[in-house]
């Protein structure tokens, strides 16, 4: 490869979400007339807030250097828990259900992770189909409607013009995430633990408790996402989450997270988020089957990863694997 | 992965607490089998009869392919191939697809060889480019499955009757088609994986990858060659299914990754590479087909299974983990 290729590639591959927006926004433009409105805008954000809580859950998960694949799983049964609680519990106290239900799976994952010393891939890997399996057993396979459905209408109205409350609690949540990575010893923490697991350990840095914690983290954000959905759509459905795991991550590689640990940021998880759902209602708003949707998101994401791994190129030493194994001896 | 390297004096150890147990872990298979057959006579008359026993082998005979597919990514250390369901469905809708087009013969050839080249983009980026093969293998199935959708429009193919078909729907001395191909496939593939180089060269790969690779073992290749293995019998297996169902969807080989996974690790093949053999995965096929058999008996509904199969996935590489590093302090 010619080296002002190699330049040029690697600039794409490191802006790449601003070159993925643009490229969103100048075709949206040119083939839908009302695509850049802020109408457009709003309905995109309001959107991205379900899987965008999925992604901010994975977030610090991977900058540890960890994976969680049982989110989708999890989301499922929170949304279900919200909904089916509701006439026992009422409306607000089964929404925190489904928040508990998914901090509670992620503490599962926890334990199998930090104390079974399981590898987190294979531990929710297994987890997935449990909870998938669960979900569906549970609700003997139905969605159920809710009992309350005015409840959870609000949460997808206008807010402040270009948000809805739905948007405007994950917009919050990431600002947040990124204080906490950025500015405090423990988020700092992570990145140390996400980039040489034995070092961290050296440094006197718990990793057990790190990488528990976002475990529990990662289940209360698919929570937060389950009930989200569900209260908004007055349905909780066992498939819920189900198709959401590789849009979620493929929004986080989109925001340039490295599935190798060690980098990544949550508001560059929120533009990631954004984009890819800008790319999904431009889709929609261009008549293309849903279908389509995974394909695109199988493509971006296997693409993204391909170039991470050969622009970032360190000889493939140091992989997920290795600090997933690292782990162990912690 | 390079997984063994980060646990020094797990690996040489390892062979001497195997030949301990060796007498209890050879015939801890049969003894699960021949238990789960007493415990289903207890439950139903109608367990231990032949038919129901060919019925059961009938069942999983297609995906028991795929769990000798992925019984060589494990054992080179690729983990696990999660594109297993959308191989399965893209051999499957080719294979009735393009029956009218070619006839069924040549279409069944097309359905595998389609499943192969997804196995071929798997091997490529994970034993050329080196990206984790959960997420590589979790995206490109996720992007086959939306084309196998978009291919179909989400609806059902239907098989043209032909005398091939009914010759693999039918029975060949009294059993399934299938049940002989599983068969045969697997005693085909148990002596490439223990009595050639190739074989050989998957469980060096999968014990030690760097010093394979400076012993001249064609370490990339061989990883690749996993994958596309496991593409070509998962094609395989949507073909079979196809053929006996008469029809083809392409949700046909939903679950299937978690079946042959946890087939492999129930066979005592590590997930982490350099242990396992075929016969081995094959009983862990029998033990898999005979719970869900069980369950189906009882009366518990179908994602029980599916429960059943992530929680003995859980135990069993729970296990895993601690004998590892049971043997790695030894």
């Amino acid at each position: 490869m010619p080296a002002s290729l190699k330049t040029l590639g690697s600039l794409v591959v490191r802006y790449r979400l601003l070159v993925m927006l643009a490229g969103v926004l100048v075709f949206g433009g040119f083939t839908q007339d009302d695509f850049l409105t802020l109408t457009t805008f709003q309905s995109i954000l309001d959107r991205a807030a379900v899987v965008g809580f999925l992604a901010l859950g994975l977030t610090p998960i991977l900058i540890a250097g960890q994976i969680d694949l049982s989110i989708g799983s999890v989301m499922s049964l929170a949304a279900y828990a919200a909904i089916a609680l509701q006439p026992e519990l009422g409306s607000l106290p089964a929404a925190f259900a489904g928040l508990g239900v998914g901090m509670l799976a992620g503490a599962i994952n926890a334990v199998i992770v930090v104390g079974f010393k399981v590898t987190s891939l294979v531990a929710t890997l297994a987890t997935l189909l449990i909870g998938a399996s669960l979900a569906l057993l549970i609700s003997n396979g139905q969605p159920v409607s809710s009992a309350d459905p005015m409840f959870g209408l609000a949460l997808t109205n206008e807010f402040l013009t270009v948000l809805s409350p739905r948007s405007a609690l994950f917009i919050a949540a990431a600002l947040v995430m990124f204080v906490w990575l950025k500015a405090t010893p423990s988020g700092r923490n992570l990145y140390a633990v996400g980039s040489s697991m034995p070092a961290a350990i050296s440094a006197g840095i718990n990793v057990n408790g790190y990488v528990a914690g976002i475990f529990v983290l990662s289940g209360f954000c698919a929570g937060a996402a389950g009930v989200l959905q569900a209260l908004s759509a007055a349905t909780g459905s066992p498939l819920a989450g189900s198709a959401l795991l590789i849009p979620a991550i493929t929004a986080v590689v989109i925001g340039g997270t490295r599935l190798e640990g060690g980098r990544g940021s949550s508001l560059a998880t929120l533009g990631g988020v954004v984009a890819l759902g800008a790319l999904t209602t431009l889709s929609e708003y261009n008549g293309i089957p849903s279908y389509t949707q995974a394909v695109y998101t199988g493509l971006i994401l296997i693409l993204l990863i391909t170039l991470d791994r050969i622009a970032g190129g360190n000889g493939g030493k140091t992989t997920r694997t290795l600090r997933s194994a690292a782990v162990k001896q912690a | 992965m390079t997984l063994q390297t980060s646990e020094p004096g797990a690996r040489p150890a390892a062979p001497a607490a195997f030949s301990a147990g060796s007498l209890l872990s050879m015939l801890s298979i049969p003894l699960a089998i021949v238990a789960l057959m007493v415990l289903g006579s207890f439950v139903s008359p109608s367990f231990l009869t032949a038919r129901n026993l060919i019925n059961i082998l009938n069942a999983y005979s297609a995906v028991g392919l795929a769990a000798i597919g992925s019984t060589f990514v494990a054992v080179c250390g690729g983990l696990a191939d999660l594109s297993i369901p959308a191989n399965v469905a893209m051999g499957a809708l080719v294979a009735l697809g393009a029956q009218s087009l070619v006839g069924p013969v040549p279409a069944a050839l097309l359905g595998i060889l389609v499943a192969s080249l997804g196995g071929l983009i798997n091997g490529v980026l994970i034993g050329y480019v080196r990206i984790n093969p959960i997420i590589v293998t979790l995206g490109s199935g996720f992007l086959l499955l939306g084309l196998a959708q978009l291919l179909v429009g989400g609806g059902i193919v239907y098989a043209e009757p032909s005398a091939f078909g009914s010759f693999v729907a039918g029975n060949l001395l009294g059993v399934p088609v299938s049940v002989w191909i599983f068969f045969i496939v697997a005693l085909l593939l148990h002596v490439v994986l223990s009595r050639t180089p190739f074989g050989r060269w998957n469980f060096a790969v999968g014990g030690n990858y760097e010093a394979s690779a400076a012993s001249a073992v064609p370490v990339r290749f061989t990883k690749a060659t996993a994958f596309v293995l496991t593409g070509l019998l998962s094609g395989m297996c949507g073909v079979l299914i196809a053929l006996s169902l008469g029809q083809a969807r392409p949700i046909i080989g939903a679950g299937y990754e978690f079946v042959a996974i946890t087939a492999v690790v129930i066979g005592g093949t590590s997930l982490f590479g350099g242990r396992g053999s075929i016969l081995r995965t094959v009983g862990g096929v029998i033990i898999l087909a005979l719970i869900s058999n069980l369950i189906v008996l009882i009366g518990w509904p179908t994602p029980a299974t599916g429960l059943a199969t992530g929680s003995i996935l859980l135990v069993v590489v729970a296990i895993d983990a601690y004998l590892r590093r049971r043997t790695g302090t030894q």
